[in-house]
């Protein structure tokens, strides 16, 4: 592939990306809502690490850094786009035969869409996690210089998001109502991607059960960053992060090529 | 009376026709329920992981966490599958799309909110069902109790639907607001009492209405008495009735959409 064609065929993607992120703009209101809802949920857990007293949960963990932990999970979980659902919109309304000839991959477009919207809600609801945090913390973690590679690892766990997304949405060719899948699939981050509360509290049998699947990266590995400074954990994550991504592209492959024979087939 | 009691007859209708429309897509009904059931267990994997390690939360353990997720799961699976419509009506009035409601002799907002059901909505109230019995609450003395919960947090549930849906009359397009304001007070309801107190246990009770669906019932079931039961009961008229009372202020100010369309 020659260079002018990869800048071209990246410009098509890049377009879908920034036309989604102004639409996301666009709608005010659904921002400073996810904001409150984020204010709400670090408000509940504050008091319960009051209440059960943090000294209890992990040695060298306070309850300030269990605060901090939940709000870098919650910024990556609130900052991922429901894809699936606009996927399932056009199946439902037969309009992807009309995406479907267009001279850009259907899934590609729509993953670009997602990162746009998500970059976006990253920038906006970030800095609206670190002042709730703050102020409902009183500070900023006992070792804060970690927060810093939360950064990079939460745009890995949007994009791994993204990509399960996709693959929630393609299921909408056989099944059409994805609700079901997502239900699922969000309590699996919620609970195996340790939203709520680091993975080390959990039993052991269910931490390696849990690192075997994608989830931690989506959660926990960017908020155990809040709880201090871990590079050697941080690159394992992020190298995790790249075998996930590749085997989800994979996935996405050979399902989008299913979905497209089968709406052939549909379509006669 | 008989006003009242052709208005029964047409809700009771209003259910049956539902309760066809759901079980006509077999398939999708049971899978609907089937996952709303493994979604509301997973989520309760959350509490059993900290009841685990830390025993109690402001004196709360795990049986009264499940009888409190049982309740509000109950309430909520009823208000969604006997009154499904709650949540479009805000689009409904932004859209002008009561239009055909209004010129057929039943009542509006029953009409409205009863003509749609929700499937997923008989897998919370599955779940609430199993989470009440392990947590041992349902022997038949506590039956009566149990019900009355289940009653006071659907219904208060759906009114507060109806109010944060009825903004749409003077707010114009609120859907994705009152959806929020809906999802919030479900949220709050689910985590335990002790947490809260002082001015945002007084929003719980008045703005939000997680406390009445949620933690007054719960302590009905807990701790019941003559007392708390007269209050559920009570609280669930009062928000019924702010409810009619609201949707109709707002119809007052209600315009037509001027669409023409079909309505089987």
């Amino acid at each position: 592939m020659t260079a002018a064609r990869v800048s071209r065929v990246s410009g098509k993607y890049l377009a879908f990306a920034l036309a989604a992120a102004r639409r996301t703009l666009a709608e005010p209101t659904l921002l400073v809502g996810r904001c409150a809802f984020l204010g709400v949920i670090l408000f509940v857990f504050s008091r319960i690490w009051h209440v059960i007293g943090a000294s209890a949960a992990l040695p060298g963990v306070g309850e300030r850094e269990l605060i901090w932990y939940l709000a870098v999970t919650e910024w990556a979980v609130l900052a991922t786009p429901p894809l699936f659902l606009s996927i399932e919109a056009e199946v439902r309304s037969g309009d992807v035969a009309c995406r479907v000839v267009r001279p850009v991959s259907y899934v590609g477009a729509h993953i670009s869409e997602a990162v746009g919207e998500a970059a976006l809600r990253l920038a906006l609801l970030g800095p609206s996690a670190a002042l709730f945090a703050f102020a409902l913390s009183g500070g900023f973690p006992a070792d804060p210089r970690g927060l810093w590679l939360a950064l990079p690892l939460v745009l890995v766990a949007a994009f791994v998001a993204i990509l399960c997304m996709a693959a929630i949405g393609l299921s909408a060719f056989w099944i059409v109502d994805t609700s079901p899948f997502f239900w699922i699939w969000q309590k699996l981050v919620f609970v195996l991607g340790g939203l709520l509360f680091p993975l080390e509290l959990y039993p052991d049998w269910l931490q390696r059960i849990a690192h075997l699947t994608p989830f931690p990266l989506m959660c926990w590995a960017p908020g155990r960053m809040a709880l201090g400074l871990a590079p050697r954990e941080a690159l394992a994550s992020a190298a995790s992060g790249a075998v996930w991504v590749a085997l989800l592209c994979g996935l996405l492959v050979v399902l989008s090529r299913r979905a497209r024979a089968r709406l052939t087939v549909n379509g006669g | 009376m008989a006003g009242v009691r052709s208005t029964l007859r047409f809700a009771r209708a209003l259910i049956a026709t539902n309760l066809r429309s759901s079980l006509a897509l077999r398939g999708a009904f049971w899978l609907q329920a089937a996952f709303m059931v493994g979604n509301n267990l997973a989520f309760f994997t959350t509490w059993w992981l900290l009841f685990a390690r830390f025993r109690e939360i402001g004196g709360w353990r795990l049986p009264d966490m499940m009888t409190l997720f049982g309740v509000v799961a109950s309430g909520f699976g009823l208000s969604v599958v006997l009154a499904g419509g709650t949540r479009r009506l805000a689009r409904a009035i932004a859209d002008g799309e009561l239009d055909p409601l209004l010129v057929q002799p039943k009542p509006v907002l029953l009409h409205a909110v009863g003509s749609a059901s929700i499937a997923s909505g008989w897998g919370d109230m599955l779940t609430g069902i199993g989470m009440l019995y392990l947590a041992g609450r349902f022997d038949l003395a506590n039956l009566p109790f149990v019900l009355l919960a289940v009653a006071t947090s659907g219904a208060i549930f759906t009114a507060a639907g109806v109010l944060f849906q009825s903004l749409a009359f003077w707010l114009g397009d609120v859907e994705q607001l009152s959806r929020q304001l809906w999802e919030f007070t479900l949220t709050l309801a689910l985590y335990p009492q002790p947490l809260f107190s002082g001015g945002i246990s007084f929003l719980l009770y008045t703005l939000l209405p997680a406390g009445f669906v949620g933690f007054l019932p719960v302590e009905v079931v807990r701790a019941p008495s003559l007392l708390l039961c007269l209050g559920a009961a009570g609280a669930a008229l009062a928000w019924c009735l702010l409810a009619l009372g609201v949707f109709a202020l707002g119809l007052r100010r209600y315009e037509s959409g001027n669409t023409f369309g079909a309505r089987g």
